[in-house]
C-alpha cells in the first residue's frame, strides 16, 4: 500500500465526512475521522430511503479501485479503510498552528462498556430500570440508559448514557463477559467536600455520592472547618451551603478561592436564597443546586461536572489540513409561537420523525400509523417552510432540501399505503416548490401524476378537531377562497439551523460565520474558509442534499489535499512489503473449522454430532469449538489454535462475518495463509431464521448446512498466491473544456504535481465567465477570471491547447490514448493520460417563445448582461422592465431547472433598482428558485419594490407586438385580474443547455442523460463519476450550476481523478473475472453486460480483455456466458455445484 | 371589476400610500394573513389581495373596498406573517387615510369612530344618546335614512335600559378627557 506522509483531520463522520475522508485516504493520505456520536453516518443513519431511487445506496461511495483496502459492506453499518483512523465519541478540543502543520487536540469520551468484551447479548437492556425517549427514533420510541445507539452498526457495542444512568449496577451483575465497568477509577480520585451545617444533608449527600456515584467524599459542618480541610487536602469540588451560622457560604467561597484557586464550587441553596447563589456565581461558583435534593437529579449533575472537568487527557495530533463537516441542526417547531401545535399534538411531527416512522427499524416497524392512537394514516399533509423563509424565526433563508424530501416522503407513504391495500391522500402545502436540482423537476411531476396534491399556500396554524382527533388546517387559495382540510397526521419541514458546535468550532479555528450563524466561505468557493487549510463540507455551511454534500466534500478534500501537498505532505511515498503467503497449491485442502459456541449454547444440543458430520468430509482436518471469537481474547485463542494445527484453509462459524475482514488479513500475514483461503460464515442467523422452530435438531442441521457450503467453497478456492497484474497509470490528466470548471480542475490536479492538458475549442480560455460581470453577492467576476487564466497559463504542469478538439480516444482508466486536432494549423497531437475530465460547459438556451426575435426589445438574460457590461443600456431611461422566468424550462422536453436564472434576474433587478429607483420591474415566475442563502436577495428585491407575479404552465403570460411596442398580458392570480403591461424591455430567462457533444461522450464511452448533460454513475453517491472509471465531468456539462457550484464539481472531479493519478499502478481487486479465450465464441454478451465497462475487445477483435482494476467481481459476465468461458477467478463451477449440493442435500 | 379588459398596472403610488406600501413591500403573497383573518369571510377582498393592490398601485380599488374597515385589530396576521410585516398597523393606516380624506363610502364607519371618541373626550365615557345623535347629525347629508337603520336596535336597547337618556347637548363634564386628548394631539404633532 502506498502511504503518504500527509495527514488530515476530518471532523464529523456523516456522509460528507466519510466522502472527504475516503477521498483523501484513496489518494494515499492518512486521515483521522472523528465524530461526536458513537457511530458514523450522521443523519444518514436515520434515513432509510433517498430519492430519486427511493432506496439507499450509500455503499456506492466505497472505493471501486483498490477496493480490498476498505470494508465492502453496507456503509450505513460501518466503515473501515486502511488509511483512516476512526475515532468515535470524539470531539475537537483545540486547534493551533498553521496550514500544513496544525496541532489539534481531541477529546474522547470514555464508554463504561468495553467494546472488546461486549458480545451484544442484550441482557443489560432487560434489567436496566431507566427508560427514556430514543433519539435514534426521534423520541417516537423509548430506550434504556444502556443502549445501542445505532441498531445496525458494525461492530456494535452497547453504551451507557452517563447523564441518566443511576449507577444501580444491574447491568454489571447481568453482563456475562464483565464488559460493563460502571464506576471508573477516576471517580475515586475525585475528592468532593460537602459543607453544610445540617447533619442530615451532609450524610445523605455523602451516601449518594459515595455509594451511588463512586466519588471520594468528605464533610465539614461549618465554613471555618471547610477552610481548614482545604488547607490540608487538595479537593476538586466543594458543595457549599449558603446559609450557615458563623461564616456563611459566600464568605467561605471567597476565602476558599484564596486557598485553592482551582477549586470548583457548587452552591447549595434553598429556593429563597437563589439570588444569593446567583451572586455567588459572579465571584467564582460554577453552579448552584436547589434544596431539597433529588438524588436522581443531583447525581447525574455531579457526574456531568466530573466528566466536564475530567475529560480524557486529550489526544494530540499533527495534521496538515482540517475538513469540518459536523453537520447542522434543525429548527424546533415547538420554539416560539408554535401555532402548528408541534410538541402539543403528537400527530404533528417533523420530517425527520416521519423518516423514522417509514423505517422498518423505526418505532412502528414501518407501518403507517399515527403516534397518538395507532390508527392507520389515511390522509396526510406536509407543511413546508417551518422555520425557513420566516423572519419571525430569524430565518431569511431557504433550507434547500425540504421540498424534495417532502415529495419523497409523500411518494413513499403512498407506496406504503398501497402495499397495505388502500389509497393515501397526500397533500403538500408549499410557497415555492424548489425543484432546482438535476432530475428534481421530473421527480416532482411524477409525484403529481401519482396523485400527490400540491397546494400553494402557507399554513399558519393547525387545530385539533376534538371529536375525531384529526388535525384541521385552514388555508387561502390565490383567489381568496378559504378552505378547511382535516388530516390524520401533519409533517412539518423543519428548517435548518447551524450545528450546535458551530460557534465553538468557529472560535477554535477562527473561521468566519455569516449573519445566520453558518460558516461563510470564500468568494467563488463552496468549501474554502477565511482560514487556509481549514475547509468546510456538507451541511455545516448550510443544508444540502446528498449529491451536493458529496460533491462539496470532494471539493473540500481537494482543498485540504492541496494544503497538505503544498506543505510537503505528498512528496514521500512509502510502500509496505507485500505479505508472503505459503504456496499451498500442491497440497490437499486441509480445512480447520472453528465454531464459535457462545450464541448457540441454547440451540445446539450435541456439538459432537455436528463435529462428526462435518468431519465426514476428508478435507476437514479439525473441528474445534471456542467461545466469543469476536472479542479480543477469543480471537487470540483462535490464533493459537491455527498456529498449533497448521491448516491450509480456515473456516470460522460465528455471527456477523463482516467483522472479521481486518482480522483475517492480519492473521493471514501472521501465519502465512492467504486470506482468500479463509472464510467466516454466519451460523447464527440461519438457525434462528425460523423463529417458531427452536428445535435443536433443526438448529444443528442448519448450522451443518451452512458450514458444509463454506467448506465446499474453501476446497475449490483459488490458492494461487499471486495477485493480479497491476495496471500501470499514465500519471497525467486530460481536461476537455477551458471554462472555469475546466481550469479549476486543471489547477487542482497540476498543483499536486501531475501534468495536465487542457483542450479548448475556442481561442481563449474562460468560457461563460467572459460575459459575466458580477455575482449576486457582488463579487467581481472579470478579475477572478483573469487571475485564474493567469494561474493556468503560468503553471509549469499545465499545457493549454486552444482552438483544438478531441477527435478520437481509446483506452481505459489509467491508460487513455487521445488524439486532438488543432483547428488553426491542422496537426494531430497524441496524448497519453490516465484520466479525463469533461468540462465542456453549457450555453444559454435559444428560444422562439414569447415573440423572441420579433422585436428588439425582447432579449435574453445573456443579452441583457452583455448590454449592461458594454454600457449600451441607459438604465435611467427604462421606465418599465418585465422579466419572464422558466422560458421553455421545467416542462418537456427541457424539463429541468437551470438554477441560475432566478438569481440572475434578481441580481439585474436589484442593480437596476439601485441605479434607477423609479424603474418598475415585473418578474413573472413559476417558483422562485432562490435556494439557500440566496433567499435574502429575493427579500431584498421585494423590498426594493420589484413585483413578482406567479404564473402557471397552463396560463403563461402572452406577449403581443403592436407597432413597435410590446405588451404583456397575464393573469394576476391574487387580484384575479388580467393585467397588461407595456415594458420598454422584456428579458427572457431561457436557462442553460449543455454543450457536451454526444460524439465526444461516445469517444470516451460515457452516457448522456435525456437532456444531454453528463450521466453520473449515481446521482447521489457518485455525482461526478461516470460509469466508466477514469472519466469524470464537472461544471455545466454536468448540470446547470452557478460559479461556486461549478467550481465545487470541478474540484470534486479533480479529487476523484487524483485518486487514480496518485498511484503508479492500480492494484486490482482480490476477486476479478477472466476469460478462457479457447472457449470464448466472441459473442460479446459479457461486454454488453458488464456494468463497470471493464471488458473490451482487443485491437484485432479476436479476444475479450478484462481490466482487472475496473472489474468489481460481480459475476454477471460469468452468468451470461453461454460457454463458461467467462469465469470469476477463485469461483470455479465445481465449487458452485458442490456448494449447492451441500445446501440441498 | 371588469375581468375581460386587462387592467394596465402602474405600481407608483401617491405619497399617502407610499409609506404603507413600504411597510408591506416584502410581502411574498403566501396568504398567511388571509388564512388567519377571522373577518375574512365578511371582506369583499382578502387581506392578501389588498396588499397586492397596494403594491400594484391600485389606490382607487383599495378605497372602494371595505376590507381594511373590517379589520378588528386582532393582530393574528401580524403575529403569523413570515415576513414579520406590521399588517394590522397598515390596516389602521388605511383607516386613518379614509378618515382624514373623509371618503364618502367609508363615512359610516369613520364618522362613527369620530363621534364615539368625541363623546368619550367630553365625558370620559360614551354617552349613548349624545353619541348617536351627533352621529346621525353628521351623517345626515350622506345618509339621511341612517336613523331608521338603527331604529330597531335602539328600541331594543331602550327596552333593556341600556341607553342613558341624558341631555345630548350637555356641556363638557368635569371629568372630561379633553386634557389627555390634547396632550396626545400635541405629542402626535411633535412626531
Amino acid at each position: 500500500m502506498i502511504k503518504k506522509i500527509g495527514k488530515a483531520l476530518v471532523v464529523g463522520g456523516g456522509i460528507s465526512g466519510i466522502r472527504a475522508a475516503l477521498d483523501l485516504a484513496e489518494f494515499g493520505y492518512g486521515v483521522t475521522l472523528i465524530d461526536k456520536a458513537s457511530h458514523l453516518g450522521g443523519i444518514l443513519a436515520q434515513l432509510d430511503y433517498q430519492f430519486p431511487t427511493n432506496n439507499c445506496g450509500m455503499c456506492k461511495m466505497l472505493p471501486l479501485i483498490d477496493r480490498d483496502s476498505s470494508s465492502q459492506y453496507c456503509l450505513r453499518r460501518g466503515l473501515f479503510h486502511e488509511n483512516i483512523d476512526i475515532l468515535l465519541s470524539t470531539q475537537l478540543a483545540s486547534v493551533e498552528g498553521e496550514p500544513g502543520k496544525f496541532q489539534v487536540t481531541l477529546d474522547q469520551k470514555s464508554n463504561p462498556v468495553d467494546p472488546s468484551l461486549c458480545v451484544g447479548c442484550g441482557k443489560c437492556i432487560q434489567v436496566c430500570p431507566v427508560e427514556l425517549p430514543n433519539c435514534f427514533n426521534e423520541g417516537l420510541s423509548t430506550r434504556k440508559a444502556i443502549y445501542l445507539p445505532l441498531p445496525h452498526a458494525i461492530p456494535n457495542s452497547y453504551r451507557i448514557d452517563g447523564n441518566v444512568c443511576t449507577l444501580c449496577g444491574a447491568c454489571v451483575e447481568v453482563c456475562p463477559t464483565d464488559a460493563v465497568k460502571l464506576v471508573d477509577e477516576g471517580r475515586k480520585k475525585f475528592s468532593i467536600l460537602i459543607v453544610d451545617d445540617e447533619l442530615i444533608v451532609r450524610d445523605s449527600l455523602k451516601e449518594w455520592l459515595e455509594i451511588e456515584g463512586g466519588f471520594a467524599v468528605e464533610m465539614a459542618q461549618s465554613g471555618q472547618e471547610a477552610l481548614e480541610r482545604l488547607k490540608e487536602k487538595k479537593f476538586r469540588l466543594m458543595l457549599l451551603d449558603i446559609k450557615m451560622p458563623g461564616m456563611d457560604g459566600v464568605e467561605t467561597l471567597q476565602k476558599a478561592k484564596e486557598i485553592l484557586p482551582d477549586l470548583h464550587v457548587v452552591m447549595m441553596t434553598a429556593y429563597a436564597t437563589v439570588e444569593t447563589a446567583v451572586e455567588a456565581m459572579k465571584i467564582g461558583a460554577m453552579d448552584y443546586l436547589i434544596k431539597p435534593f433529588d438524588p436522581d437529579v443531583l447525581i447525574p449533575k455531579i457526574v456531568k461536572i466530573y466528566e466536564e472537568l475530567n475529560v480524557s487527557a486529550g489526544l494530540t495530533l499533527e495534521v496538515g489540513a482540517i475538513v469540518l463537516s459536523p453537520g447542522n441542526s434543525y429548527f424546533n417547531p415547538a420554539d416560539g409561537k408554535d401555532t402548528l401545535g408541534y410538541g402539543k399534538n403528537p400527530d404533528v411531527i417533523t420530517g425527520l420523525e416521519f423518516e423514522r416512522i417509514l423505517s422498518a427499524a423505526g418505532p412502528y416497524e414501518g407501518r403507517l400509523v399515527r403516534p397518538s392512537d395507532g390508527r392507520p394514516i389515511k390522509k396526510m399533509a406536509w407543511i413546508q417552510c417551518v422555520g425557513s423563509r420566516d423572519f419571525q424565526t430569524n430565518a431569511d433563508f431557504c433550507s434547500n432540501i425540504c421540498c424534495m424530501y417532502a415529495i419523497k416522503e409523500a411518494m413513499k407513504a403512498k407506496e406504503r399505503a398501497q402495499n397495505a391495500g388502500y389509497e393515501l391522500d397526500a397533500a403538500i402545502f408549499y410557497m415555492d416548490m424548489r425543484t432546482f436540482g438535476k432530475s428534481f423537476q421530473r421527480y416532482k411531476d411524477l409525484a403529481e401524476r401519482c396523485g400527490v396534491r400540491f397546494t400553494r399556500g402557507r399554513i399558519h396554524s393547525v387545530l385539533p378537531d376534538k371529536e375525531s382527533g384529526n388535525l384541521v388546517v385552514r388555508h387561502a387559495s390565490y383567489s381568496g377562497k378559504i378552505s378547511k382540510d382535516a388530516f390524520d397526521m401533519i409533517v412539518l419541514a423543519a428548517g435548518q439551523r447551524p450545528a450546535l458546535c458551530t460557534s465553538d468550532i468557529a472560535e477554535m479555528t477562527g473561521i468566519e460565520l455569516n449573519s445566520s450563524g453558518f460558516p461563510s466561505t470564500r468568494p467563488f468557493s463552496m468549501s474554502g474558509t477565511n482560514q487556509n487549510g481549514i475547509v468546510v463540507a456538507g451541511t455545516f455551511a448550510g443544508l444540502k442534499d446528498i449529491s451536493e454534500s458529496v460533491t462539496q466534500a470532494g471539493a473540500a478534500a481537494l482543498l485540504a489535499s492541496r494544503v497538505i501537498h503544498a506543505s510537503g505532505g505528498g512528496l514521500a511515498l512509502e510502500s509496505g512489503p507485500a505479505p508472503i503467503y505459503a504456496d499451498v497449491s500442491r497440497e490437499n485442502p486441509q480445512v480447520m473449522v472453528v465454531i464459535c459456541s457462545c450464541n448457540m449454547a441454547s440451540g445446539l444440543s450435541e456439538p459432537e454430532k455436528l463435529a462428526e458430520n462435518i468431519k465426514a468430509d476428508p478435507c476437514v482436518k479439525h473441528v474445534l469449538f471456542t467461545d466469543r471469537i469476536c472479542t479480543t481474547s477469543g480471537w487470540e485463542n483462535l490464533v493459537e489454535m491455527v498456529k498449533k494445527h497448521h491448516p491450509n484453509r480456515l473456516l470460522i462459524g460465528a455471527c456477523l462475518p463482516y467483522l472479521y475482514a481486518r482480522n483475517l488479513k492480519a492473521l493471514g500475514e501472521e501465519v502465512g495463509i492467504n486470506p482468500r483461503l479463509m472464510d467466516v460464515v454466519d451460523i447464527h442467523t440461519p438457525g434462528f431464521s425460523d423463529v417458531d422452530s427452536q428445535d435443536p435438531e433443526y438448529f444443528r442441521s442448519m448450522t451443518e448446512t451452512t458450514l458444509k457450503m463454506s467448506i465446499a467453497k474453501l476446497k475449490y478456492a483459488d490458492c494461487a498466491s499471486s495477485v493480479h497484474a497491476e495496471n500501470s497509470v499514465f500519471q497525467q490528466a486530460l481536461i476537455v473544456g477551458g471554462g472555469i470548471a475546466g481550469m479549476s480542475a486543471a489547477l487542482a490536479i497540476a498543483d499536486h504535481g501531475f501534468k495536465v492538458d487542457i483542450v479548448e475549442h475556442e481561442k481563449e480560455l474562460g468560457g461563460n465567465l467572459r460575459w459575466l460581470e458580477t455575482t449576486i453577492e457582488e463579487h467581481d467576476i472579470p478579475s477572478f477570471l483573469a487571475d485564474t487564466i493567469a494561474k493556468v497559463e503560468k503553471h509549469p504542469m499545465i499545457k493549454v491547447h486552444t482552438q483544438s478538439t478531441v477527435i478520437a480516444s481509446a483506452g481505459q482508466v489509467g491508460q487513455f490514448f487521445t488524439a486532438i486536432e488543432e483547428n488553426e494549423a491542422p496537426a494531430v497531437i497524441n496524448l497519453e493520460h490516465g484520466v479525463v475530465i469533461l468540462a465542456t460547459g453549457g450555453a444559454e438556451a435559444v428560444t422562439t417563445s414569447y415573440g423572441y426575435g420579433k422585436n428588439k426589445k425582447i432579449i435574453t438574460q445573456k443579452e441583457l448582461a452583455q448590454k449592461v457590461n458594454a454600457d449600451e443600456l441607459d438604465i435611467r431611461s427604462i421606465k418599465t422592465l418585465v422579466m419572464i422566468q422558466c422560458v421553455d424550462s421545467r416542462e418537456e422536453p427541457r424539463n429541468y431547472c437551470s438554477r441560475v436564472c432566478c438569481a440572475s434576474s434578481i441580481k439585474s433587478a436589484l442593480q437596476f433598482k439601485k441605479e434607477n429607483p423609479e424603474i418598475a420591474i415585473y418578474v413573472f415566475y413559476r417558483d422562485m428558485m432562490t435556494y439557500g442563502f440566496m433567499e435574502s436577495y429575493f427579500t431584498e428585491a421585494r423590498k426594493a419594490g420589484v413585483i413578482f407575479i406567479p404564473y402557471t404552465i397552463n396560463k403563461k403570460p402572452v406577449v403581443t407586438n403592436e407597432n413597435d411596442s410590446i405588451f404583456i398580458t397575464a393573469f394576476e392570480p391574487i387580484i384575479s385580474q388580467e393585467i397588461k403591461i407595456e415594458p420598454d424591455m422584456l428579458v427572457l430567462g431561457t436557462g442553460i443547455i449543455p454543450t457536451l457533444p454526444p460524439s465526444l461522450a461516445q469517444t470516451f464511452g460515457i452516457a448522456l442523460d435525456q437532456d444531454g448533460f453528463f450521466q453520473e454513475a449515481e446521482s447521489k453517491w457518485r455525482p461526478v463519476d461516470s460509469l466508466k472509471e477514469g472519466v469524470f465531468a464537472c461544471g455545466l456539462a454536468h448540470s446547470p450550476r452557478n460559479i461556486p457550484e461549478a467550481i465545487a464539481t470541478a474540484e470534486a472531479a479533480a479529487q476523484r481523478a487524483l485518486r487514480i493519478l496518485g498511484h503508479e499502478y492500480i492494484p486490482a481487486g482480490r476477486i476479478s473475472s477472466t476469460v478462457r479465450s479457447s472457449l470464448c465464441s466472441l459473442c460479446e454478451r459479457c461486454i454488453d453486460t458488464c456494468p463497470y465497462g471493464a471488458r473490451t475487445l482487443n485491437e484485432d477483435g479476436k479476444k475479450v480483455l478484462v481490466n482487472s482494476a475496473m472489474c468489481q467481481g460481480c459475476g454477471l459476465c460469468a452468468a451470461v456466458c453461454p460457454n463458461s468461458a467467462s469465469v470469476i477467478e477463485g469461483y470455479p463451477m465445481e465449487q458452485m455445484l458442490e456448494m449447492i449440493d451441500a445446501a440441498i442435500l | 371589476m371588469n375581468r375581460l379588459q386587462p387592467v394596465r398596472i402602474d405600481h407608483t403610488v401617491s405619497d399617502t400610500l407610499a409609506e404603507i406600501k413600504d411597510k408591506v413591500c416584502a410581502c411574498i403573497q403566501c396568504g398567511t394573513c388571509t388564512g388567519s383573518c377571522p373577518n375574512a369571510f365578511a371582506m369583499d377582498i382578502t387581506p392578501r389581495h389588498l396588499w397586492r393592490m397596494l403594491l400594484m398601485g391600485q389606490k382607487d380599488e383599495i378605497f372602494t373596498s371595505r376590507t381594511f374597515v373590517l379589520c378588528s385589530s386582532c393582530y393574528y396576521c401580524t403575529l403569523r406573517c413570515p415576513r414579520g410585516l406590521p399588517l394590522t398597523e397598515a390596516m389602521s393606516d388605511l383607516k386613518q387615510i379614509a378618515a382624514k380624506e373623509d371618503m364618502i363610502p367609508h363615512r359610516p364607519s369613520t364618522r362613527f369612530y369620530k363621534c364615539f371618541m368625541d363623546s368619550v373626550r367630553r365625558h370620559g365615557r360614551v354617552r349613548e344618546a349624545e353619541f348617536i345623535s351627533t352621529y346621525f347629525l353628521s351623517m345626515s347629508a350622506t345618509d339621511p335614512l341612517l336613523p331608521l337603520k338603527y331604529a330597531s336596535m335602539g328600541i331594543r336597547l331602550l327596552q333593556k335600559r341600556k341607553l342613558a337618556l341624558k341631555n345630548p347637548l350637555q356641556k363638557m363634564s368635569e371629568r372630561s378627557l379633553d386634557v389627555v386628548f390634547k396632550k396626545v394631539e400635541e405629542m402626535e404633532n411633535q412626531i
